[in-house]
Order: C-alpha cells, then structure tokens, then sequence
C-alpha cells in the first residue's frame, strides 16, 4: 500500500480522471472529497460486510412466516 | 425441472428462472446458479434458491411491492456485466431476513439483486448513496 502525507485541502491524483482531497481534519475523522467518473462506484468498505452479515443472515429462512402474512 | 431443496422440499422452477451469479452474493461468492422460484402462498416473496447447495435458499421481493418509489441508477459497468440491452430487460429483487416478530422482517434496499431476464445474468450491487438502508422494515405497522 502507497501511504502518503497530505494537509488539509491538499490532493492525490489517481490516474487521469480520478482526485482525492483532503477537505477537513478534526478529531480524528477525515473528511474526504472524491472526482471520479461517473461508472466507477465509491462505496465505504464496511458495508460490504455489513451485505454479507446481512445475506448470510437471510439463508436462514422459515416459509411459514410469511405464509401467513400479506403485504398492505 | 424438479430441485430437491433441504428446506423446503422438492421445488419446480423451469429453465427461464434459472439465474447466473458470475460473483456470487456478497458473503456467499461460492455459489454462483440460482433458480427463482414461486410459490403462491408466499406472494409477493420469491424463493432464491441455489442450484449448487439444497441447503442455501434466501426469500426475495420485487422492491416496488414494499416500496412504490424505490428508484436505483445503473451504472455503465453493471450495464456491460449484465449485458443490459434495454430497461425492459431488467427486473430488480431485494433480500428479505426473515424474524418471527413481524416488524423485524426486513429488506435490503442498499444491496439490491439486478437480473437481466433475457440472459440469466444475475449481479448483486451495493448502492452508493445514502438515501436506502440495508435493513428496510417491510411492514410499515403491525
């Protein structure tokens, strides 16, 4: 992994089309600005566990709970 | 075609609600053949049950059911996996986790399943914007 020192407002370019920068620093959080096109999709990484906690989760499945249940 | 599923015993689906996951669901990559299968007494819930393990099957809604205004954006590469040709082509279902308290059942809108009808291609997609959640209620009071 490429680490590298940035200061508030400052940026890394990734290839052509891609910009991160760094917007604001506080308390340990960073606040962070992305331009990338339009295809490519930018999502927080947890949540990628928090879909597959969440598939797994619905494996466990019992009919009759919705049998008897009727959607409004 | 008959499927000899562990849990819900033997299951019908016909070839055309047979589904490709060239990467598998999130948390279950290994399994890539899904059949869609329906049963009338659970509408609208569908079964996604996998073709490759008579253990693993997942309940399934047309997200429009719970929520007439659910609206998701593809984008071009989800397009070119899918090979999307036309909007008709495509039908979109969300996972429901099941919970014997009714208000605790609820639906994936952040990870919707996108199916291309015409191919059998299925992919599942995580949406990168904030506005749905990963565990929807699909009842709205009970």
């Amino acid at each position: 992994m490429l680490v590298v020192r940035r200061k508030k407002n400052e940026s890394i370019l990734i290839g052509e089309d891609i910009e991160i920068k760094i917007v604001n620093l506080e308390n340990g959080t960073v606040q962070i600005g992305i331009e990338a096109p339009k295809e490519l999709s930018i999502i927080r990484k947890e949540i990628l566990k928090d879909v597959a906690d969440e598939n797994k989760a619905a494996t466990n499945v019992n009919l009759d709970i919705l049998k008897n249940l009727k959607l409004k | 075609m008959e499927l000899k599923s562990k849990v819900h015993g033997n299951l019908n689906y016909k070839n055309k609600d047979v589904i490709i996951f060239k990467k598998g669901l999130f948390g279950l990559e290994e399994f890539e053949k899904f059949a869609i299968i329906e049963l009338d007494e659970i509408k609208p819930f569908k079964i996604l049950h996998s073709l490759e393990n008579e253990e693993l099957s997942l309940i399934v809604v047309n997200p429009f059911e719970i929520e007439k205004d659910y609206e998701i954006k593809l984008n071009g590469k989800i397009i070119e996996n899918l090979k999307i040709k036309k909007e008709e082509d495509v039908l979109l279902y969300t996972v429901v986790t099941l919970n014997s308290n009714v208000s605790k059942i609820t639906t994936n809108f952040s990870a919707p399943i996108v199916i291309n009808v015409n191919e059998n291609l299925g992919e599942q997609i995580v949406l990168d914007n904030f506005k749905y959640k990963i565990k929807h209620p699909v009842y709205k009071e009970c």
